[in-house]
């Protein structure tokens, strides 16, 4: 019986042992299929991603063509337009152009030239701009954009300008619109005595103003001169004083009490080589309390004609 | 400008020598100008005297200070506007540029019949024309209690340099809710808006660091310069923080104790942190020794600001009574270039020009918070007499307020160039 029975048990445990083999092939052979299964898909996936990207390349230079084709469109029917209204009414044209120059300059807010000489108005006493545009106390400013800054000759523009203008400023819209908008925050120690123009509506104004006057982009209009009306009236007479050197140079002391005799500016306008006759027109001004200031109209006011030429006299060669 | 100088220089020596050759036969060689004091009246008189005669006068300056600090803007540096380094100011250039003979050392007298100035140090300098440009002293006796041997105690920072430290360190080490008692000064004195202005800055410090203190001011006069604008800023500022005690309430009636730090203001003593005590005020000593002053004050003619005692002497700036202009730094400068031509011309013949005057204040109410005063001046027989004014206005906005203190760093470049070159 207890042969029987160990026999049983062999056998038992043989079948076991067959079965366990029997499975761990199986188990195997299963997870081996179920690798090539994921190697097969994995396979699938990557071809499939490479089809996406040859697809998003497809569509990128469908689009690039479809643009070209687009531009190429319109320009054909500019063309017809142009060529239409060329029939039609040819003096429009110039004016046409000079739109589109202008608004190619960049912004679609630029601004307004008429409303921009209005604004310019208040850089007239030291600016001048247009047909025989000369130097005055500050540059001329034909064809400023695309000037270097403090690089046009004959000039003489306080040190830090100059720097700029070495270390690559150049007068664009942008720089331009930065300098209108607090001169000293772009160039320190500027001579320019002006407290900026906040309103950006006004800044984009007189851009498109000063604009005409600039050569490039070509196609610019020949604008008319700026009018330089003085800001006060004063009799040739007043004006032809040839002023004494010596009383200028004593009366001048005054005046150095509070402005820098080296032509620096802080705080207080600098007035050293001033032109004669903007010298004496801003005095005379001061004089008749058009200009604002308390302590230059009362140092104005008892100041004869002689001696407002004697100061313009002296301040124009100081050095 | 150097050349047209040169040839007009000329001229004057030629014209001098024909018609006052009594001035160079009596000071052997070239004429000498002698001035005592380096401030705004001085240090400007002796650059533009040794500019302008290019080498013809010779030009001697007494200062017994090595470094001079200004008093105009040192209530910015109580503010903390201001650097004290940037009040400090060398004789340097007066000496090396100029050429002027600059001594450091006191003057003590004036022998007007031999024309020579005494030393401390000993010795005397000779001149042919004295500039005297001293500034002010105290009146002895006019805050009971207070003299200048308590002015460690009770500074008066009234004159530049280490009092104004003193009462600045004293104001920043102020208890928490502190007191602190300003004893104003009675017309006329140095720089009528200073005490006020000052007021203003220590305000400015307290209301950051010490906002609970408290800021009075017992005050002889009835007004004083500006005082629509500082009510009207200290209201704005530093409400509730100032209380003035004017002369209806017993502010002119005032005796300190500088051991008990107290202040009695009409029979109320008040216990105080930091007394500022600015007494009443007179012509620099050396005016008094010199037997030139009537009163407080030397009178000049305002033609040439030539003493009324002297003709070979010039007195400028706050030590003098000369009619309306105030005691200030620009006054000083102003009388100066005036007083300087008028010399060069009796020495050397150069030409002189009718005289005109002018004077601007410039005060810090808060940050940003810039006010001003101004008037231009003319002599007549009996004083240099103001011909035109002007003011700030109470509610000027906020950019026009900035605009005149930045206006009035600018004045301190340019007169502190004038001054010192």
């Amino acid at each position: 019986m207890a042969n029987t029975s160990g026999l049983f048990m062999s056998v038992l445990g043989g079948a076991a042992l067959v079965l366990g083999v029997a499975y761990g092939w199986t188990a195997r052979d299963y997870r081996i299929a179920e690798l090539d299964a994921l190697t097969e898909r994995l396979a699938q996936v990557e071809r499939s991603n490479a089809d996406l990207a040859d697809k998003a390349e497809q569509a990128t230079a469908l689009e690039a063509r479809l643009s070209t084709l687009e531009t190429e469109l319109a320009t054909a029917l500019q063309a017809v337009e142009d060529a239409q209204q060329a029939e039609t009414a040819p003096a429009v044209v110039p004016e046409a152009d000079a739109e589109t120059v202008l608004a190619d300059a960049g912004d679609p807010s630029f601004g307004d030239p008429a409303k921009g000489e209005q604004v310019f108005g208040q850089c007239r006493s030291c600016h001048q701009v247009g047909q025989g545009a000369t130097d005055r106390i500050g540059p001329h400013l034909n064809g400023i954009f695309g000037r270097r800054a403090g690089a046009h000759a004959d000039y003489r523009y306080s040190e830090n300008m100059q720097m700029m203008g070495s270390d690559g400023l150049t007068w664009e819209i942008d720089t331009l619109d930065a300098y209108l908008e607090n001169p000293k925050a772009l160039v320190s120690r500027t001579r320019m005595n002006f407290a900026g123009l906040k309103d950006p509506q006004d800044r984009s104004d007189i851009l498109a103003y000063l604009r005409q006057f600039s050569a490039s982009p070509q196609n610019i209009p020949e604008a008319a001169p700026t009018a330089q009306p003085r800001e006060v009236d004063l009799a040739p007479e007043v004006l032809a004083i040839v002023g004494d050197t010596d009383y200028g140079e004593y009366l001048a002391s005054e005046c150095k009490t509070c402005h820098q005799q080296d032509g620096s500016d802080k705080g207080i306008p600098a007035i050293t080589q001033w032109p004669t006759e903007d010298f004496v027109v801003a005095m005379h001004a001061y004089k008749r309390q058009i200009r604002p200031h308390p302590v230059m109209q009362m140092m104005a006011a008892r100041l004869s004609d002689e001696e407002i030429a004697a100061l313009a006299a002296y301040f124009a060669q100081t050095e | 400008m150097k050349l047209n100088r040169r040839a007009f220089m000329g001229t004057g020596v030629a014209v001098a020598t024909l018609s006052a050759p009594m001035v160079h036969a009596a000071s052997h060689g070239k004429p000498k100008v002698v001035v005592v004091g380096g401030g705004a009246g001085g240090a400007t008189a002796a650059r533009y005297i040794a500019k302008d005669s290019a080498g013809e006068i010779d030009v001697t300056l007494i200062e017994p200070s090595r470094s001079y600090y200004t008093c105009f803007f040192s209530n910015l540096y109580i503010g903390g506007f201001w650097e004290i380094e940037n009040l400090a100011h060398s004789y340097g250039k007066l000496a090396a540029d100029y050429g002027i003979n600059v001594v450091h050392d006191w003057a003590t007298g004036v022998d007007r019949d031999a024309k020579t100035v005494a030393l401390a140090g000993g010795g005397s300098v000779p001149y042919d024309r004295l500039i005297l440009s001293p500034g002010i002293d105290f009146v002895d006796g006019a805050v009971p209690g207070w003299d200048v041997s308590a002015q460690n105690a009770m500074p008066h920072a009234y004159k530049g340099g280490s009092q104004t430290e003193l009462l600045k360190a004293q104001i920043m080490a102020m208890p928490e809710g502190g007191t602190y008692v300003m004893v104003a000064p009675p017309n006329p004195y140095r720089c009528p808006p200073g005490p006020y202005e000052r007021i203003s800055m220590v305000a400015h410090q307290l209301k950051a660091n010490n906002p609970t203190a408290k800021i009075i001011i017992a005050d002889p006069k009835e007004s004083f310069s500006k005082q629509a604008l500082f009510e009207e800023g200290w209201q704005k500022h530093y409400s509730g923080m100032v209380t003035r005690i004017g002369p209806d309430f017993g502010g002119g009636n005032v005796t300190v104790d500088p051991a008990a730090m107290t202040v009695d203001i009409d029979g109320e003593v008040v216990k105080a942190d930091v007394v500022n005590v600015i007494p009443a005020q007179k012509a620099g000593l050396i005016c008094e020794a010199a037997g030139l002053t009537d009163g407080n004050w030397a009178p000049v003619d305002g033609a040439s600001m030539v003493s009324r005692m002297d003709e070979n002497i010039h007195i400028l700036g706050d030590a003098t009574n000369q009619g309306d202009m105030p005691k200030s730094g620009y006054s000083a400068n102003s009388q100066a270039k005036v007083a300087a031509m008028a010399v060069r011309g009796a020495l050397t013949g150069s030409r002189v020009f009718p005289a005109k005057y002018s004077n601007t204040c410039w005060s810090l109410i808060a940050t940003d918070d810039g006010v001003k005063v101004g008037a231009a001046y003319e002599p007549n027989e009996e004083k240099i007499a103001s011909v035109s004014s002007f003011v700030s206005q109470t509610g000027e906005d906020e950019a026009m307020r900035k605009a005149t203190y930045e206006e009035s760093i600018g004045w301190y470049e340019g007169i502190t160039t004038d001054m010192f070159g």
